[in-house]
């Protein structure tokens, strides 16, 4: 097992604070540990106010932990080295006005330590990459919110980090846009990046992570590969029998199966929805059916989406309860 | 590793280069310098006259009033000079001859000397030869008429009148530049010298410009502008991207401070080099220093700036800042001009100008025309007479005349007319009556200094030097009586006494005797000789201002200095009460006499002291001279460059202290060609008298407090302080000490960063003001390291805040 490139453990913020109606806490993460390895794209979900862009400021040095310990490529979270080999893609990334896409390279890029030659020819290739190549020059007062992101994908790409973290890294792009993100990212985990990614959007969590967190309330709730996510005990066999009369399921089945049925009329087939545990009992399902002379027009064994596993494991209760906690944080620090 | 630091200050140019706000700053810089670069000035001699050349009105009036209706003037310089004046102003001026009290405005007076100046048909050579001509005068006298070019004899015809009329004209320099703007000439009151010109741009101008263009305007501008940098640093998308950069939060935050600090530098640098380069090329003020306001400006700004980014810290609103930093300018506003008043009411009014000792009493004069004299029992300066803020009295030295007897003399309303209003008496305060002033003699008109020399008490005022003796001051002032005759008594009162005086029957007396009383009271009224004091100048010798004089300790002889023109006088009769009543009125000799070369309208000062004369002048090194000879001994540059301000001779000792625009007192020991100095410990230094009875050198500083100190007789000038004065504070003074004091100490002081520069740009750390007659001249220090200090440890005190703020708190 390769050392852990993000490696959290037991990492809490709590903030405080005082106001006319008396003292105030809130326990923004509690007790958070996870490890993210090197060439993994790793995700973040949870609900608003689950503690996830917390716990990323924490990662970057933004926000000083309240207790536990995190490193970063083996560096202390928030030392000098651990920062000067992470990019970060902020949500809602504001440059300056006076900037252009190239000008707002270079001054990321020096304060990242790059020489101008660096940032030259790094800039070309990622003006290039990202889809702002020939606006290159154009003032950032006329960037849409999907070229501020681009821009931000970019400036985060700049210094080569070993590390990247990219806090909704499509939010404000099209399905062009998005897909072209997706290829980025699939291209840097390729090259053996690793990738650190928070996102609201479950599809494209899916699509891209390797492993993920699920953050509630300030803990995790789940941590591991999607596939592993999803409960075993809930995957369904979907068969669909075409005929005009239904048939009878008990006596195709028997007392040799014991199987819980929806039927219901699809087009002109029955469709069957069968909880299943294991292989055998489906064997044992299409043997019956075709034991019986049941044609099967078609068979799917459809197993938890990494929705209804996000649903299953949240809530919408801690939803609620959450929600607005980081928002009372900004309060904290006002 | 600096450069993601640079990389913000750079980006904060950036940022600052596309403000509008700074373009249209900018813009309206550009306007301003613009419209002033057409300034110009030409340079030329000095003739056209200005009401406030007229030193003397009064005595000016009955000069010319003496020259209208005396007979024997009818030929002489003044007479055919009087006749020249209008039919309305000559009907005055025989008004005044009647002893009517005439208004003439002094416009008037200088419009008709200046068609004079075109018309020299007053002149006669024979008139003018028996008046004191200098020898800028006499040097033109010797050019041909023919020869002479038009600004020649122009200024030719007003040193004429000047001879004409001696101790009416402030004294100025012989050429004077004229301001002009598009070839048009300024108004004529902007005529000044050159030397002065660059005095008034580098002392006044420029720290003017500090305070409203700089200090105030840009540096508003720079906050309204700079208020934003913070409060959007702070935006989320913006700030969590540079703190995930590999960088300080503390180099972060400064790095944006000193950032937010190139509005101010861009528009500054432009304002203060587009200045600097037309008063080069258009004025031929090369004076790099004043590029100077370009870090103070920038420093200034800071200050304001610390405070807005605290406030933008903590509110992260760019109003809030702005209203923060805006109460913060009014408080430290409030502060200063609460300070300034402090100074102007409550310290200098109370700073001591002039001692005088009898044993161990003290009498001082203030700056705000009280006298004083020591109460030791309260350990407090007791009036002897008060002080009038509104009237400017003007108090003439207190000298001692004899044992427990101080003169003295008030004149009312001096500061503005050293004639005063009304009649001038001599004041004698006795220790027998708790050193109550008895009003004695009739003064001469205009006297300013009072000077014993052996049994005389000498007066003098822009006429000469009058003496009478002081046995007839005794007696004339009643204060040998056990009982105080009434007419004393009713002449000590302080108000309305001067109508009173003038009805004094000296004067009923003159004025029956027809034609020659009118006369007389001209003379009187001109500041000539009256009852008591006679006249004792030799024949040819006139004293035009600056004057200066003092006594050597053979106590017969006088040195006086008098513009440019350094004589020993020796009077008649022995020294130390020799002459008794037949040496009053006698005449002077004149001993030696010197021609100094170079200004001499320069302020100087000078002092006496064994076998000794120092003098200096102003933006001259000091001189040396032996008593007897006027032979130059020694001279030496002013110490460290300060101006001379005060000198006294050291008595017989042939050594000087010196005291300084810096307000420090150096005693002058000369071997040879060579002259050494020693400070003295003593600083803030108001004023230095030598106490010839006991020998010490009394040191008034600190504003009223004075050390009496004896000064070893080698030159390593040892000081032994034998006795020292520390009054117990009045309670204006406590409130200054203990309130306002703190106050403007722990308040950051921006508005006196104008002296910094001033400063800096003059290259003086201190000079005098005021008017070269009067020896009331007004000491200037500049505060340079103070304000300085105060504001960089309130910007310290400030980043520091602001800079543990960003680093600790969570964002």
């Amino acid at each position: 097992m390769p050392d852990p490139i993000v490696d959290v453990h037991q990492l809490r913020k709590t903030y405080r604070s005082l106001s006319l109606t008396g003292r105030r806490r809130i326990d923004a993460v509690r007790g958070v540990s996870l490890q993210a390895f090197p060439g993994e794209v790793f995700g973040l979900l949870g609900p608003n106010g689950a503690g996830k862009t917390t716990l990323i400021k924490m990662l970057l040095g933004v926000v000083k932990p309240s207790g536990g310990h995190a490193r970063l490529l083996g560096q202390p979270i928030g030392s000098s080295a651990a920062r000067s080999r992470v990019g970060y893609l902020p949500e809602s990334l504001r440059v300056d006005r006076h900037h252009s896409a190239r000008s707002a390279l270079r001054y990321y890029g020096r304060m990242s330590g790059m020489t101008a030659a660096e940032i030259h020819s790094r800039s070309d290739e990622l003006l290039k990459l990202v889809g702002l190549e020939g606006r290159d020059r154009e003032s950032v007062r006329r960037f849409s919110k999907g070229m501020y992101q681009r821009l931000g994908l970019a400036q985060a790409l700049l210094h080569d980090p070993d590390l990247l973290v990219l806090d909704e890294p499509t939010d404000g792009l099209d399905p062009v846009g998005r897909n072209e993100v997706r290829k980025v990212i699939d291209r840097l985990r390729d090259s053996g990046k690793t990738i650190f990614l928070n996102s609201h959007i479950l599809q494209e969590v899916e699509m891209v992570c390797t492993r993920v967190a699920i953050l509630a309330k300030g803990e995790i709730k789940a941590i591991g590969p999607i596939d592993e996510l999803a409960h075993r005990d809930q995957q369904k066999l979907i068969v669909e029998v075409p005929g005009d009369v239904e048939p009878d399921w008990q006596a195709i089945f028997g007392d040799s199966i014991t199987v819980d049925i929806e039927s219901t009329r699809v087009r002109e087939a029955f469709r069957l929805s069968i909880a299943v545990v294991d292989q055998d009992q489906i064997n044992a399902i299409v043997d019956q059916l075709r034991r019986n002379d049941q044609s099967i027009a078609r068979l799917e064994v459809r197993r938890e989406s990494l929705e209804e596993t996000f649903m299953r494991l949240v809530g919408t209760d801690s939803v609620e309860e959450v929600v607005g906690e980081e928002a009372a944080g900004e309060e904290v620090l006002s | 590793m600096i450069k993601p630091y640079l990389a913000v200050i750079a980006d904060s140019f950036h940022s600052a280069l596309s403000s509008r706000i700074l373009w249209i700053a900018m813009v309206a810089i550009w306007i301003f310098l613009a419209a002033l670069a057409p300034i110009g000035y030409h340079e030329d001699y000095t003739t056209t006259f200005r009401w406030f050349d007229l030193d003397n009105g009064t005595q000016m009036k009955a000069m010319l009033a003496r020259g209208l209706v005396d007979p024997e003037e009818s030929e002489t310089a003044l007479g055919r000079l009087a006749r020249t004046f209008p039919e309305d102003i000559k009907r005055k001026l025989r008004q005044v001859a009647r002893g009517e009290d005439v208004r003439i405005d002094k416009g008037a007076l200088a419009d008709s000397l200046n068609e004079s100046l075109d018309n020299e048909d007053w002149y006669d050579a024979e008139a003018w030869r028996t008046t004191v001509r200098l020898r800028e005068l006499r040097e033109l006298d010797e050019i041909p008429d023919d020869e002479i070019s038009e600004p020649e004899r122009r200024r030719r015809a007003r040193l004429r009148i000047e001879a004409a009329l001696p101790g009416v004209f402030t004294a100025m320099s012989a050429r004077s530049i004229t301001l002009s703007y598009a070839g048009f000439d300024f108004p004529a009151f902007f005529l000044i010298g050159k030397e002065q010109f660059v005095s008034l741009i580098n002392q006044f101008v420029v720290p003017i410009m500090m305070d409203w263009l700089l200090g105030f305007a840009l540096i508003f501008l720079g906050i309204l502008v700079t208020a934003s940098i913070i409060p959007d640093m702070l935006q989320p998308g913006s700030l969590h991207l540079l703190l995930s950069k590999p960088i300080s939060r503390t180099m972060l935050l400064l790095s944006k401070f000193i950032g937010g600090c190139a509005f101010v530098f861009l528009c500054v640098s432009q304002l203060v080099i587009g200045l600097w380069l037309i008063s080069g090329f258009r004025l031929d003020i090369w004076n790099a220093r004043v590029l100077w306001c370009i870090p103070v400006a920038v420093f200034l700004f800071a200050v304001f700036f610390s405070v807005s980014l605290l406030a933008g810290l903590r509110w992260r609103s760019p109003i809030l800042s702005i209203g923060v930093t805006c109460m913060f300018g009014a408080f430290v506003l409030v502060i200063g001009l609460i300070g300034g008043y402090f100074d102007a009411l409550v310290r200098a009014p109370d700073r001591i100008s002039q001692l005088s000792f009898d044993g161990q009493d003290i009498v001082i004069a203030t700056r705000g025309g009280e006298l004083k004299r020591f109460d030791s029992e309260s350990n407090q300066w007791a009036d002897v007479i008060e002080g009038d803020f509104r009237r400017r009295d003007l108090i003439v030295p207190p000298v001692r005349i004899a044992p427990g007897k101080i003169a003295t003399a008030r004149i009312r309303g001096g500061r503005f007319n050293l004639y005063g209003s009304g009649s001038l008496d001599l004041l004698v305060l006795d220790r027998s009556k708790d050193w109550k002033p008895n009003p004695g003699l009739r003064l001469p008109n205009g006297t300013r200094r009072l000077l014993v020399v052996g049994n005389r008490l000498i007066a003098l005022n822009n006429t000469g030097l009058m003496a009478t003796t002081i046995q007839q001051v005794l007696d004339e002032s009643g204060i040998e009586d056990d009982e105080p005759d009434q007419t004393s008594d009713d002449r000590t009162t302080d108000s309305g006494t001067d109508s009173e005086a003038e009805d004094g029957s000296p004067d009923i007396e003159v004025s029956n005797i027809g034609v020659t009383a009118w006369i007389t009271d001209l003379i009187r009224m001109q500041g000539g000789a009256t009852e008591a004091f006679r006249v004792i100048l030799p024949k040819g010798v006139t004293l035009t201002d600056p004057v200066r004089l003092d006594v050597l300790p053979d106590g017969r002889s006088l040195v006086v200095y008098a513009r440019g023109r350094l004589m020993r006088l020796e009077l008649p009769g022995g020294g130390g009460g020799g002459g008794g009543d037949d040496a009053q009125g006698a005449t002077a000799t004149l001993a030696a006499d010197l021609m100094l070369d170079d200004n001499d309208a320069a302020r100087a000062t000078m002092a006496a002291a064994g076998r000794s004369v120092l003098l200096a002048r102003d933006d001259e090194p000091v001189r040396w001279y032996q008593a007897d000879s006027l032979a130059l001994l020694a001279e030496f540059p002013s110490p460290d460059d300060q101006t001379v301000v005060a000198a006294e001779g050291l008595g017989a000792t042939d050594r000087f202290a010196l005291l300084t625009t810096d307000g420090s007192v150096r005693v002058a020991t000369r071997s040879g060609d060579r002259v050494e100095w020693v400070t003295l410990p003593q600083s803030e230094v108001t004023a230095i008298k030598y106490d010839q009875q006991s020998g010490r050198l009394a040191i008034a500083h600190h504003i009223d407090s004075i050390d009496f100190a004896a000064i070893g007789p080698d030159a390593t000038a040892s000081v032994t302080i034998e006795r020292a004065v520390r009054p117990s504070l009045t309670s204006w003074r406590s409130v200054d000490r203990y309130v306002i004091t703190p106050l403007r100490t722990l308040t950051p002081q921006t508005g006196e960063l104008s002296q910094t520069v001033a400063a800096l740009v003059s290259g003086k750390t201190s000079f005098a003001i005021g008017d070269v007659a009067n020896d009331e001249q007004e000491v200037v220090q500049l505060k340079i390291v103070r304000p300085v200090v105060s504001c960089s440890l309130f910007l310290a005190v400030m980043l520091t805040l602001s800079c543990v703020y960003f680093a600790r708190r969570d964002f």
